[in-house]
């Protein structure tokens, strides 16, 4: 099993990002984590995962897009 | 599981802009339908029948969208919820639905006491809705990082345009007060310069230019608007009103030019952002910005030359129906169906499958045939200050667009209920 799920959502019009990475949440297995790739940085995703136990870290990538780092908080 | 009505805390609910976009069609088509019925409506925009059309479109459509869109967006651009959003919005839109067929009538020609009761109606539920969004702008959240700036300066836009509609209101209430014969004032078309201005240039222009740093970027994929130059746009539209405001004839011609020159700068800069989008696909929405921002610029170049009733009534129409209703228009084929997805997502709990995307709720094929109507409307009413005989098929045409709009949202919202959404 892939430990790392890569959601690629670059330069996707709204909602499609937010749809592809809530399809990849709900496949998400006990130790994987996502990997996604986005033009912009998700601000509105960050309360969404935070409501849903999730974990995020948010880097700036070559492109200039954003790489952020999804998995679940650890209870 | 995961718990429904995630992310939804800070978004009115959808009953709040809905009830605005879905009755807003409405009187678009009332408009055409004017429009084609009194062809000489356009020799002068200032004739009783001229009148009741401009705030059928200004108050009857575009007030209706843009009050609506600003109980959406001002919780997230000023990062603080509209108090008593459900209550300010249902008092609102039934003031601007039961009293701008009222002012129509009674500036038509319908007498002294529809004119009073529009005026009141009006006052009643605007007032309100301009305190709640005032409110909402002074509770924000302090600014320290480059989102928030981006976000500070379209609510800035935002505080400014809500002002200027202020300021519109109260100008309109002493007009109306001086046609019922209330008082006499020295000078009308000085009231009627401020009220023109202010509602066209200050409360339409400045909230579309707030809302077009936001939505253009972040719908249409493209870079996003140079700070300075958003900084330059709001610095020049605000001086540029208050000098047209001005007594002196040449300061309200320099407040004209500048407002020209705001209103062109915006203009080619989105065409040029929009040249840039990264995915280069047919869009509907991008169509209907093209037409406006094209309309804005030839709009914006006859603004200081309209010197004579029939310029006058074509920068008028190329201002509010080229480009303010296409814009809108544009934004309402977007911003419906995103919220139908948006609300009925978080409702049914944010990781629910199986239900419609975006393009389920309109498809791209119900909003071009709208589109091209809207088109083929304009094509036909630009030339009617010149040629009157263009109003009748072009008002007609005007009608059947905003008839079709109107039956695409409700088919949206339709699915939306349909689905299990609840308003």
């Amino acid at each position: 099993m892939k430990q790392e799920v890569l959601v690629d959502a670059r330069w996707l019009p709204p909602p499609e990002p937010m749809e592809k990475v809530l399809l990849a949440l709900d496949a998400l297995r006990p130790g994987q984590r996502i990997r996604l790739l986005l033009h912009r940085e998700p601000y509105p995703l960050y309360g969404m995962l935070e409501n849903m136990g999730y974990l995020h870290r948010t880097h700036m990538i070559a492109d200039g897009c954003f790489e952020i780092l999804i998995e679940a908080r650890q209870t | 599981m995961i718990a429904p009505g995630l992310a939804l805390e800070q978004a009115p609910p959808f009953s709040a802009p809905l009830r605005f976009f879905l009755t807003a069609p409405l009187f678009l088509a009332v408009a055409g339908l004017l429009a084609a019925w009194q062809p000489d409506w356009s020799a002068d925009v200032r004739v009783p029948f001229g009148l009741a059309l401009t705030h059928l479109l200004t108050l009857g459509f575009l007030g209706m969208v843009m009050l609506g869109a600003l109980t959406q967006m001002l919780p997230v651009v000023a990062g603080a919820p509209v108090p008593g959003v459900r209550r300010v919005a249902g008092l609102g839109h039934l003031a601007l639905l039961l009293g701008t067929p009222l002012l129509a009538w009674g500036l038509a020609g319908g007498g002294e006491m529809a004119l009073l009761a529009a005026g009141a109606l009006l006052a009643t539920g605007l007032l309100p809705f301009l305190g709640a969004a005032s409110l909402s702008l002074l509770r924000g959240r302090a600014l320290d990082t480059l989102r928030a700036m981006a976000l500070a300066l379209t609510a800035l836009a935002a505080t400014l345009a809500l002002t200027a509609l202020a300021a519109t209101l109260a100008c309109g209430l002493a007009l109306l007060g001086w046609l019922a014969g209330l008082w006499l004032p020295a000078d009308p078309a000085a009231w009627l310069n401020v009220h023109v201005l202010a509602g066209m240039a200050g409360w339409i222009g400045l909230l579309i230019l707030g809302v077009a740093w936001q939505v253009v970027p972040m719908l249409q994929l493209t870079p996003a608007y140079p700070p300075r130059l958003t900084r330059f746009l709001l610095v020049a539209a605000g001086t540029g009103l208050l000098a047209s405001w001005l007594p002196a004839e040449s300061m309200r011609l320099a407040g004209k030019l500048l407002l020209a020159l705001a209103a062109v700068v915006f203009a080619l800069t989105t065409l040029r952002l929009q040249q840039q989008r990264k995915r280069k696909i047919p869009d509907v929405a991008l169509s209907y910005w093209r037409l406006g921002m094209a309309n804005l610029i030839l709009a914006a170049a006859l603004l200081p030359l309209a010197n004579s009733p029939a310029l006058q009534g074509l920068t008028g129409l190329l201002f509010l129906l080229g480009f303010a209703v296409s814009v809108v228009n544009g934004m309402l084929c977007k911003i419906v169906p995103f919220l139908a997805w948006f609300h009925l997502q978080g409702q049914r709990g944010m990781l629910a499958s199986g239900l419609p995307s975006m393009k389920d709720y309109l498809p791209d094929a119900a909003c071009r045939a709208q589109f091209r109507l809207h088109l083929a409307a304009l094509a036909c009413l630009l030339p009617a200050p010149f040629l009157p005989l263009m109003a009748a098929p072009g008002g007609l045409l005007l009608a059947a667009s905003a008839i079709l709009l109107g039956w695409n949202l409700t088919r949206a919202a339709q699915r939306f209920h349909a689905c299990g959404g609840r308003f």
